[in-house]
């Protein structure tokens, strides 16, 4: 089954004293996902939309098998990620910005680990290599060490790096978080020429014209609850004036009063 | 295997490919071995002649002749003893006594008058005195006392002997011993017994815990762990890959520390033109010593291993690593200042203690080939056991991710 499917996912954290005092809360518990369903099919792009701490991350890191969901399923490819784990993680690309490349390596090492431990053919890997280091601008950095580069290259190079296996399904959170309008641009192009191509790609953001701009399917997460899932453009027209940005705020809102009572 | 390979090559290349990592675990440990032993052994020989060249400075009264010319003839052995005589003349007690606390006087002897006339007619005069001041608080004085106080008892055997005129009298009874007995390969070897195991351990400790919380704790620190675990390796392949990357790193770091040691050890054991005897020992020996080197190092590396994941930080992995290097450390001098070795075959199956003792009883020729198996075994097991639960951490995401 050619999809990523997820079913009621639930997930709580306990919280240590020092993340009870970070989040002024005196409980220690935090639950972190309350249910959540959605399904992303191949050749689209599905938006998680939420303000910061909703869940997104969590969700995604889910999907990913680094953690797992206390309760419900998922499945990517018709592998579930509890007992499949490995299978799920031949199929996808993940990228978070908690995930870091070692400083002391350069991009042509790191892209030929990788490579290795996706056991891709190392005549593929070579030619795989060259084609998103040209379409990211790292060639030409191929040889400096990653804690030489900036910002902004360091995450051109997770980018590349995650995409050793040429995965069907490519999972980024927030990908264009702190990069300049440049190289944004070249990942959101990036990432319409995957979905073009047939992948499944999940993205999570909290900009609202990304979202406008890429997806064809959005979910609205507050609060780990999925408020709103549709396509794009119903999604849109659930607010009064056919605006995205309309609705995520009276989706906030409405969770902030819920909460209050 | 393959993905254990490729980790473990990762690992290899991260450190050999850093010139300051080079450095640090490779180079620095032999040398500042070399340069530590190698300064003790030199001023262990400074202190050893400073004293020797010293002339003791004596003051005397009434000393007899022939006690004088006994002393004067210690100038004449092949490692000198000189000796400077003064008069103690108009120097009261109080006045002497501070000189000698000072080090201007080594040594003062004050024999009563006509000590030596006195000794001879004994039936008559009783036993006559001899009064001696030194400072055993000061080098010079206390080896001053030493080889006074041996001149001394010879001449008062040798008066013993004249006193007893029957020469078959002299003899109160005669030793003989037994020639062949000892083994001069095990004498030699109880001296690599008490150094060798415990600086092995503290070496290969030492080795593994420059480099293992960086490799793992590191990891998690730099939020480097994620991008690993996302790939599709099992958590077995990824311990296996850390501790067989970090055994030979510590490996080497430790050969390093043993270069160092073997350089220097002819100096801090006053071998000089000799050399140090290393060759008493054949190639079965040194076959034996490194499989249980391996061995000590797989229980080593995967105990670090195992802590560096659990910790959050590479301070909090040395933090928790250090009360078991101490507690190696006491294992190590157990082994150095206890008895013999054990030769028990349930003490082998004691991790790290067992194979220190293995490790003692080879030096000392005195190793059972079943306790060489039980050391190997037991450490197999160890090791499978660590990379068990180093498997189990990296699977936590408790372990991995809580900050």
């Amino acid at each position: 089954m050619k999809s990523l499917l997820v079913n009621d996912i639930k997930k709580t954290f306990k919280l240590s004293k020092k993340q009870q005092k970070i989040e002024q809360t005196s409980d220690t518990k935090k639950i972190a996902l309350k249910g959540v369903s959605f399904e992303a099919k191949p050749g689209e792009i599905f938006g998680l939309l939420g303000p910061n701490g909703a869940g997104k991350t969590t969700a995604l890191r889910c999907i990913a098998t680094l953690i797992k969901p206390d309760s419900g399923d998922i499945s990517v490819d018709g592998y579930g990620v509890q007992h499949d784990s490995n299978e799920v993680r031949k199929r996808i690309a993940f990228l978070t910005n908690e995930m870091k490349l070692e400083d002391h390596f350069t991009p042509n090492y790191l892209f030929r680990y990788f490579s290795k431990l996706h056991k891709v053919d190392p005549k593929e890997a070579e030619k795989r290599k060259e084609y998103l280091f040209n379409r990211f601008g790292i060639d030409k950095f191929q040889e400096v060490k990653v804690a030489d580069l900036s910002t902004g290259m360091k995450q051109k190079i997770s980018i590349a790096i995650s995409l050793v296996h040429d995965p069907d399904y490519i999972i980024f959170d927030e990908p264009t978080n702190g990069l300049d309008v440049l190289t944004a641009r070249t990942v959101i192009d990036y990432l319409l020429e995957m979905r073009d191509a047939g992948k499944t790609v999940i993205l999570s953001t909290h900009i609202l014209n990304v979202v406008e701009k890429l997806c064809d399917r959005v979910g609205i997460i507050i609060e780990g609850e999925m408020k709103a899932l549709d396509r794009l453009e119903n999604v849109q027209n659930m607010a009064k004036d056919n605006s995205l940005e309309t609705l995520f705020f009276e989706l906030v809102e409405q969770s902030a009063v819920n909460e209050h009572v | 295997m393959y993905n254990v390979f490729t980790v473990f090559r990762k690992e290899m290349y991260r450190v050999f490919s850093d010139k300051r990592l080079v450095l640090m675990i490779f180079l620095l440990p032999g040398i500042s071995i070399f340069a530590m032993y190698w300064l003790i052994g030199t001023l262990i020989q400074n202190q050893t002649e400073a004293v020797q060249s010293h002339t003791i400075i004596v003051y005397q009264e009434n000393m007899p002749g022939t006690i004088q010319t006994s002393l004067e003839r210690l100038s004449e052995l092949d490692e000198p003893i000189n000796m400077e005589f003064h008069e103690v003349g108009d120097l009261d007690e109080t006045a002497l006594k501070e000189k000698v606390r000072e080090g201007d006087i080594d040594i003062v002897l004050r024999f009563e008058e006509d000590f030596d006339i006195k000794i001879d007619d004994y039936e008559t005069a009783g036993a006559p005195e001899l009064s001696i001041m030194y400072n055993y608080g000061r080098q010079n004085s206390s080896f001053a006392y030493t080889h006074i106080s041996s001149v001394l008892n010879q001449y008062q055997a040798s008066k013993l002997m004249e006193r007893l005129e029957d020469p078959a009298h002299h003899e109160i009874f005669v030793t003989s011993y037994a020639e062949g007995i000892v083994d001069e390969r095990q004498l030699t070897g109880q001296g690599f017994a008490m150094l060798l195991p415990f600086l092995i351990v503290i070496f290969l400790f030492a080795g593994a815990m420059s480099i293992g919380p960086d490799s793992i704790a590191g990891e998690k620190e730099r939020n480097t762990i994620a991008t690993l675990l996302i790939t599709p390796i099992k958590r077995s392949e990824i311990a296996l890959g850390k501790i067989s990357s970090l055994a030979l790193l510590s490996f080497i770091s430790a050969l390093s520390s043993f270069v160092g040691l073997a350089f220097s050890l002819p100096k801090l054991m006053q071998m000089d033109g000799n050399g140090v005897e290393y060759n008493i020992y054949e190639p079965i020996h040194f076959v034996l010593i490194l499989f249980t080197l391996m061995a000590t190092v797989l229980i080593i590396v995967g105990l670090i291993a195992v802590i560096s994941a659990y910790a959050k930080t590479i301070k909090e992995a040395s933090m928790l690593i250090m009360p078991f290097y101490l507690v190696t450390m006491i294992i190590g001098l157990l082994s150095s200042f206890g008895t013999e070795p054990s030769d028990q075959l349930l003490v082998h199956f004691i991790p790290i203690y067992g194979s220190v003792n293995f490790l003692s009883s080879i030096f000392v020729f005195q190793y059972a080939y079943l306790n060489f198996v039980a050391v190997m075994i037991s450490s197999l097991v160890y090791t499978g056991v660590f990379i068990y639960v180093l498997t189990r951490l990296f699977s936590s995401e408790k372990v991995m991710f809580q900050k």
